[in-house]
């Protein structure tokens, strides 16, 4: 995976005031650490950063202002509305260094028609070389049967990326569609609310 | 219906409406879902309906799942009553779901279907709600 360069400033004023002027200029406060080294406070463009965090554990080179550092996204913290980047964890990593990053699982192929799909994981957890983490790990579900399971282990991996996630911990499993009175029925039963520490009257 | 099994105290009083959702923010079990605009009570009849008119629409196939719980009631004093001589009785239960929360999930079927079922089911609830899809690649 290539690397995004993204300008950055230092930032010297902190709290929520200064975090916020910053968020109007449209930029987003972050943070940078890792390697035992000094937490660094900076300032990120916001348009760049979003358009870089479309793509899953993208690698940003920052630079600017004495940094020249290469780093993951550890968390991203958005407007739960507006969908805008609030603030954002930057770990440091080196070229060459292998990293414990969630990979997204992407299903493709078309399930048995009267099979329904019970995805219990939508990422796994691989260990990879930063320079080359993969995107995705695509799962075909194409010619599974009523009853089948995949587990971590059976996944696809590509070269160099080893599992971190449980072997045993599973994936999806194709299931039989449940009847229509079986889904009606689901939410039917309503038993009665009573007092514990009050009395019923 | 939802209903809790056994409360603490049977009479609270009425949760606060103000703030956004601080967590339950995206879709995270399935893949598309109903997020909250605004903020509302949702009664445990608006959450069945909802329930019901979703999966009416997908027939069979796809996975449900509803992420918010009326434990709160509400009391009601009878009509015609005079103020005064204590709290009213339990009426409703209900959830109160601050802007941002995604409410409803769904997996399983095709983009088109579950947009019109979930469209279906925010005719249910009582606030301005939208879809919304799981996002590939989220720290």
């Amino acid at each position: 995976m290539s690397e995004v360069r993204i300008a950055a400033e230092r930032r010297n004023e902190f709290g929520k005031g200064a975090a916020r002027k910053i968020r109007r200029a449209n930029k987003v406060p972050a943070i940078l650490y890792g390697h035992g080294t000094d937490t660094q406070h900076l300032t990120l463009p916001g348009h760049d950063l979003m358009i870089a965090l479309r793509t899953a554990n993208v690698l940003i080179r920052i630079q600017g202002d004495g940094v020249n550092e290469l780093a993951l996204p550890k968390g991203v913290q958005r407007d739960p509305l507006k969908g805008f980047i609030e603030h954002i964890d930057l770990l440091l990593v080196k070229s060459g260094e292998k990293v414990t990053v969630e990979i997204p699982i992407t299903v493709v192929g078309d399930i048995h028609p009267d099979g329904m799909l019970d995805q219990q994981m939508v990422s796994v957890a691989v260990g990879a070389e930063a320079t080359h983490i993969p995107t995705e790990i695509e799962v075909s579900v194409e010619g599974m049967v009523i009853g089948t399971q995949l587990t971590a282990a059976e996944l696809t991996l590509p070269e160099g990326v080893s599992l971190v996630a449980e072997p045993e911990a599973l994936v999806l499993h194709v299931t039989a569609k449940p009847t229509g009175a079986e889904e009606e029925a689901e939410g039917a039963e309503a038993p009665t609310a009573e007092g514990n520490g009050e009395s019923a009257e | 219906m939802l209903i809790p099994r056994r409360v603490k105290h049977r009479k609270q009083h009425r949760p606060d409406r103000h703030g956004m959702a601080t967590g339950g923010t995206r879709v995270v079990f399935g893949e598309f879902g109903i997020q909250a605009v605004e903020h509302s009570y949702v009664t445990n009849r608006q959450i069945e309906a909802a329930r019901i008119a979703m999966t009416r629409h997908i027939k069979r196939g796809g996975k449900v799942w509803i992420n918010i719980y009326p434990d709160r009631p509400l009391t009601k004093k009878p009509a015609e009553t005079r103020m005064g001589s204590g709290k009213g009785s339990p009426e409703w239960w209900i959830a109160n779901v601050k802007p941002g929360r995604v409410m409803f999930e769904l997996s399983g079927v095709a983009e088109p279907v579950a947009r019109e079922a979930l469209r279906r089911a925010m005719h249910k609830l009582p606030m301005k709600c939208r879809f919304v899809k799981r996002e590939v690649g989220e720290a």
